[in-house]
């Protein structure tokens, strides 16, 4: 959580610095979601995510100096420079990426939850959508396919309230998400996604039922971003003392207090993860910059697997 | 060889390649029992089994968009939308998702995936299940397109298309369906992607076409040799890549030339054919060249609209015609 | 280490921002996470906090100043630190955003530049579209367009055309005008004039008609000529058509050198080629069958007696016909057959003066050919060759040895329509009328 966040804020330095193209959509205050998620799922398992995505890509393990070089569109990026901030993507942990189209990597994921099944093996896949994309036509396809062929699925929809501008009052007809599972026949509960325990207990639950073939799970985790929609958002729905309030249930110092008062973690051993990633941060930005620039004849290689002129 | 018709020759290569790979799976709407809308499906839930022939619910967004995940998941699935037009539904999971996917991740992933069904007219199918819209998917960087024109070209194409890592629109028509040919037995026998064929050698004109008009432009090459005259006629078989090499060679020779498709001529993909002659042998014409396509109209219901709005043997003629005069 | 504070990007439109109020001075200190500017895009206006932990060695920018975008706006370091290097030599511009989209205006007919006029008459030669291949051709064949153009009727010129001309060309040899003239009045055939290289010249032409097909000193080959050929034909007509013979005869012709001594005494020039013209045409009615012409339908009876009278020219043999002969006197036939041979040799005859004779005189003896034989002139039956008169020793009537002015005539006739017997009957009151020309009165 703590790279996710110290991640994010650095991404806001450069954003402002102008060193990104395009745009960048920060994960700041879901960050429990992504990580206690992730963090529970075993290797082989499939994440399919948002634009809101670099929770999840480093919660699956991409390294953050990878990440910092594609989104600089640099040759030793992630994706080669080729994706950018929105389109993340590492197949070999078994991240189907980030994708540009709200609920764009919602099919995709169920798909990989297919080819499970199709082979036989134990496999999980998880889509994470927010709920904007939950009122997106292809996740109802999907939900449905994924609940009438029982798939080893599980929806996570991480409900921040607002869908840029839009509330989520004024946008979905259901006050709690999870209730659309009814509708699909699909096991389905909201949890506060701020908090790592609730969470936990959820993803637990889903991975066992699908793990056992007893088919897909929807979680809904209600949360707050804590920054705009994008970076230069200027928030017009949202009121200043609100998100304050907001900042103050911080989902990391929440589950600090609770490491500390549970006794699982020391101050010193908190303080020195925080040390780690910051240092992390600093190797990610040289990385980084020392990166080659892609050269741009290359543009129209791996359109196709083999090279065709046209 | 066996005599097959169209739609026998792809449930034996889905059937041949599912055996032989079992990696590939088929998925689309009532593809399991009976065997799908036009049988190109009949035998395969028999011989495959539910967890290999996939029937879904009417909802081409998710199960193409699926598709893509499995692909990238190491299956080959072979999705059937029933008419081709449906794929429209699934628009963003085809050009947002599926073209991009290996690019985006900078070459790691690869698609193995082919979309096919059947496009075009002459059914009376009227508007929304008779459109030619091969070129949209042509437009789109990262998508093969591919239109095979008779049972023999079917049977090979899908085995490439299905045995290719990319993405693949598999642009079957209608009207082709019950047709029958003669079928290579040869359970590796496969027509490489991006191969056109030159299905009528000649010296004074050169019609390069593709499905229905094939048929056309070998009628009227028939017809005209009586006068004299020398048609040559190129089946393009595939869209993209699109075989340059053969038409070219074939236009410098001959100096004229006509494009005949059945999708619709103001902008269809005779225009770039079109434009790629003029660019790279604008030397060797004699003439400018000719485009035939649909007129720009909807395909309507009554059948003296649809003949008039698609292309005809007619059409092809006085193109030809005018490129010679 | 002094660090660069720049202005902040806040959006992806953003082009610059205004400082509204810097809540910490120059000289002042600061921490990082405190407010340290307030800055005001079109969008929003928002409080930075500082990156940094020092002192504000600078302020680069005021309150109310518009920045670009990524432009150093302050200075945060240690006090005393040497900062020179870190001021801002020239502004860095942001990535270009397109503001506003210049209008586009179309452009009136009327105010349209004339610089950029242009016309696509210069892509047509003579009216003549040129197809590209067309042209490409003719690069590779070395053909300019505008040969093919001058006498092409069609409205475009295609590959196959040029390859036509091309074509034609090879078999086309050039020529410059004065040798195509010369060549088309000699009849000679440009293709068989050798030239290596060049147009083909008056000397090329001129050599060629002295060579002929072999080069050989003190030859000429003279191309048959329009009256040379049907002089040919119709000898060889005449000697293949007919059964052709001839007679001759010996005469005294005293009298005719007397009658013409006479006549001339008299102011009345004669030749003796009009005296024998005036007796022949005298004769010949007693013997219709030498003054006849061969028909396929049968031998043509003339009753009236048209003398053509034979013509050396230099380019060859006329027969001008004296149109009823046997009805001129001997004064008519001296003007009009000296006005005939006049017109013939001035070339001023016309057809209709070689037409219907019925019977020919030829006479060589200005040339002092003794006695020759004519052929005859088809249809016509029958033609008199006349010799020079020679003064001859002879046995006259006493068997005397006396000189006497001698004149041979030889009769050639076709012996299908005239027997030997009749054109010895002929010759011999013919002999009669000259030994008694007032019998031809």
């Amino acid at each position: 959580m703590v790279r996710i966040r110290k991640f994010e804020e650095l991404t806001e330095v450069f954003f402002s610095q102008g060193r990104f193209r395009g745009t960048v959509h920060p994960y700041i205050g879901q960050e429990a979601i992504g990580s206690t998620v992730i963090s529970n799922l075993e290797e082989g398992d499939y994440v399919g995510s948002t634009h809101r995505g670099h929770g999840h890509t480093i919660a699956i393990g991409c390294e953050t100096k990878k990440m910092l070089a594609e989104m600089l569109g640099k040759e030793n990026g992630l994706c080669r420079g080729r994706g950018g901030s929105m389109h993340m993507q590492d197949f070999s942990r078994g991240y189907l990426g980030q994708n540009g189209i709200v609920g764009g990597g919602v099919a995709l994921t169920t798909g990989a939850a297919l080819a499970a099944q199709i082979k036989g093996t134990k496999q999980v896949a998880v889509a994470f959508y927010g709920e904007g994309a939950s009122n997106q036509g292809v996740v109802h396809e999907t939900m449905n396919m994924a609940s009438i062929w029982k798939l080893p699925m599980i929806f996570v929809c991480e409900n921040n309230q607002f869908g840029v501008t839009t509330r989520v009052d004024k946008s979905t007809s259901v006050h709690d998400i999870s209730v659309r599972a009814k509708a699909y026949e699909m096991a389905g509960t909201t949890v506060d996604g701020r908090s790592v325990i609730e969470v936990e207990e959820a993803i637990q639950e889903a991975l066992r039922r699908a793990r056992s073939g007893e088919g897909p799970t929807l979680i809904e985790a209600k949360c707050f971003r804590w920054l705009g929609h994008y970076f230069g958002d200027n928030e017009p729905t949202r009121t200043r003392e609100e998100v304050e309030a907001e900042k103050k249930k911080d989902p990391i110092q929440m589950h600090k207090s609770v490491l500390l008062s549970e006794k699982f973690a020391t101050e010193s051993q908190l303080a020195s993860i925080e040390g780690e990633v910051e240092e992390e941060i600093k190797q990610a930005i040289a990385f980084a910059e020392a990166g080659p620039a892609p050269d741009p004849r290359s543009v129209t290689d791996a359109v196709f697997c083999e090279p065709v002129s046209l | 060889m066996t005599v097959k018709t169209y739609y026998n020759a792809i449930a034996t290569v889905l059937a041949e390649e599912m055996r032989r790979d079992p990696a590939v799976f088929v998925m689309g709407e009532d593809i399991a029992e009976g065997g799908g809308t036009f049988s190109c499906t009949k035998g395969l839930l028999e011989e495959f089994g539910r967890n290999r022939v996939r029937n879904t619910p009417i909802s081409e967004c998710g199960f193409v968009g699926m598709s893509l995940g499995a692909a990238i998941c190491g299956l080959r699935p072979v999705v059937e939308l029933m008419f081709l037009d449906f794929a429209c539904n699934a628009m963003d999971q085809i050009i947002n998702q599926i073209s991009k996917a290996r690019y985006m991740s900078g070459g790691t992933v690869k698609v193995p995936l082919v979309l096919r069904g059947p496009q075009g007219g002459w059914r009376g199918k009227a508007a929304q299940h008779s459109q030619s819209l091969e070129t949209l998917y042509m437009h789109v960087p990262g998508l093969k397109v591919v239109c095979p024109s008779s049972p023999y070209n079917v049977a090979g194409l899908l085995r490439a298309s299905i045995r290719s890592d990319d993405p693949v629109i598999f642009c079957e028509h209608k009207n082709l369906i019950p047709v029958k040919g003669e079928v290579p037995d040869d359970p590796e026998f496969l027509i490489p992607l991006g191969k056109a064929d030159v299905v009528r050698q000649g010296r004074d004109v050169t019609v390069i076409a593709s499905l229905m008009c094939v048929h056309f432009a070998l009628e009227v090459a028939e017809k005209m040799a009586k006068e004299g005259i020398s048609v040559e006629v190129i089946d393009v078989r595939t869209l993209v890549p699109l075989d340059k090499a053969t038409v070219l060679e074939s236009v410098r020779k001959t100096g004229r030339a006509v494009v005949a498709h059945e999708a619709v001529k103001f902008c269809g993909w005779g225009s770039e054919i079109s434009s790629i002659i003029m660019e790279e042998a604008f030397e060797y014409l004699d003439a400018p060249v000719a485009r035939v396509g649909a007129k720009y109209c909807p395909i309507p219901y009554a059948k003296e609209l649809e003949d008039e709005a698609l292309p005809s043997v007619a059409d092809i003629e006085q193109a030809v015609r005018r490129v010679l005069s | 280490m002094a660090e660069i504070v720049k202005m902040p990007k806040q959006g992806l439109q953003m082009t610059e921002g205004t400082i509204l109020k810097w809540f910490v001075a120059e000289g002042a200190q600061i921490r990082e996470g405190e407010p340290f500017f307030e800055v005001e895009t079109d969008k929003l206006t928002l409080v930075v906090d500082s990156h940094h932990t020092g002192t504000v060695l600078k302020l680069l920018a005021g309150v109310g100043d518009a920045v670009p975008v990524m432009n150093p706006i302050a200075i945060i370091g240690n006090v005393g630190e040497d900062i020179s290097g870190l001021l801002p030599q020239s502004p860095i511009l942001p990535e270009k955003i397109t503001e506003t989209v210049p209008v586009v205006k179309s452009v009136q007919v009327s105010s349209r530049d004339t610089r950029f006029a242009g016309d696509s008459g210069e892509r047509i030669l003579n009216g003549k579209f040129v197809t590209p291949r067309a042209r490409k051709i003719a690069r590779e064949t070395n053909i300019a367009i505008a040969d093919i153009a001058k006498s092409f009727t069609g409205s475009k010129i295609s590959s196959r055309d040029v390859l036509a001309f091309a074509e034609t060309e090879k078999a086309r040899v050039k020529a410059s005008p004065v040798a195509q003239r010369m060549a088309d009045e000699k009849g000679i055939d440009l293709a068989s004039v050798k030239k290596d290289s060049g147009r083909i010249m008056k000397a090329d032409v001129s050599a060629a008609l002295m060579r002929g097909t072999s080069y050989r000193r003190g030859e000429k080959l003279v191309p048959f000529t329009g009256m040379r050929k049907v002089i040919a034909s119709r000898m060889l007509e005449s000697q293949k058509e007919m059964a052709q013979t001839h007679n001759r005869i010996r005469v005294d012709v005293s009298e005719l050198v007397a009658l013409r001594e006479k006549l001339a005494e008299g102011g009345i020039k004669v030749s003796y080629n009009d005296i024998l013209v005036r007796l022949v045409s005298r004769v010949l009615p007693e013997f219709p069958y030498v003054n006849a012409s061969w028909t396929e339908e049968g031998i043509l009876l003339h009753e009236y007696v048209n003398m053509g009278i034979a013509v050396g020219l230099d380019e060859g043999l006329v027969v001008p016909v004296l149109r009823d002969a046997d009805m001129l006197t001997l004064a008519q036939i001296a003007e009009q057959g000296g006005a005939l041979v006049q017109a013939a040799r001035e070339g001023r005859l016309n057809p209709d003066d070689f037409s219907e004779g019925t019977f020919t005189l030829s006479n060589l003896g200005m040339f002092d050919t003794e006695e020759f034989v004519a052929i005859v002139n088809p249809p016509q039956a029958a033609i008199l060759a006349v010799g020079s008169i020679i003064r001859q020793p002879v046995a006259d009537d006493a068997g005397e040895v006396v000189v006497k002015p001698m004149m041979t005539l030889t009769l050639s006739y076709d012996h299908r329509i005239v027997d030997g017997a009749v054109a010895a009957k002929f010759l011999q009151r013919l002999k009669q009328f000259i030994r008694n020309p007032l019998l031809a009165y």
